[in-house]
């Protein structure tokens, strides 16, 4: 509909800034992390970080086709979470 | 206007996953590092979905956000408590000992 609303750079480069030191935290927990389910819940909260990263991103280039991307790696990212925490509760018992 | 409202949002949801992020490093244990990650994380995804779709506006992109939100909203928990239930603490010897409470 209205296409012609511009964000100030600024502010995509702020919000750049903070999801980049936010992935830097989760990488420093996805690789000291006590146990197998710190490392797991890093890379949950990893793929909600690339799902921000993406969406401020497709702002940037001025393209709607980025928010497929988000669906798919939200789906994707449940299931492996799902599935790795369900191979770690088998092998547990 | 509407691009200071879509700042706004842009920056409160990136800066609640930072917050989500500094949380998953600074808490001693899964249980609080599970708590940081999981609300504050879909919080955050829900800001900046909203300033994204706000700033397309078209309907195709609307129906794609409320998908987004609906499964991020529904899926974030089921993955929280899945962890949850795969953690075994060093020191227990697991929750089948764990006496259940009368309630």
């Amino acid at each position: 509909m209205t296409m012609d609303i511009t964000i100030p750079g600024i502010v995509l480069y702020i919000a750049f800034a903070f999801l980049m030191l936010a992935m830097v935290l989760t990488l420093y927990r996805l690789l000291k992390g006590p146990g197998f389910n710190d490392q797991i819940a890093a890379m949950d909260l990893l793929s909600s970080i690339i799902i921000g990263i993406i969406l401020v991103y497709g702002m940037q280039i001025d393209n709607k086709m980025y928010f497929d991307i988000s669906i798919i790696i939200a789906l994707v990212s449940f299931i492996g979470t799902v599935a790795i925490s369900t191979f770690i509760k088998k092998k547990n018992d | 206007m509407t691009e200071i409202f879509i700042s706004v949002l842009l920056l409160l949801g990136s800066f609640f996953i930072l917050v989500a992020a500094i949380g998953m490093v600074r808490f001693k244990d899964l249980y609080g590092r599970l708590h940081a990650s999981t609300k504050a994380t879909s919080f955050g995804i829900l800001l900046l979905l909203i300033g994204a779709s706000m700033y397309f506006g078209d309907f195709q992109v609307y129906v794609k956000t409320l998908l987004i939100i609906l499964f991020i909203y529904l899926t974030a928990p089921l993955a929280a408590h899945s962890i949850t239930k795969s953690y075994k603490p060093a020191g227990k010897e697991g929750d089948e000992k764990d006496e259940k409470a009368d309630l």
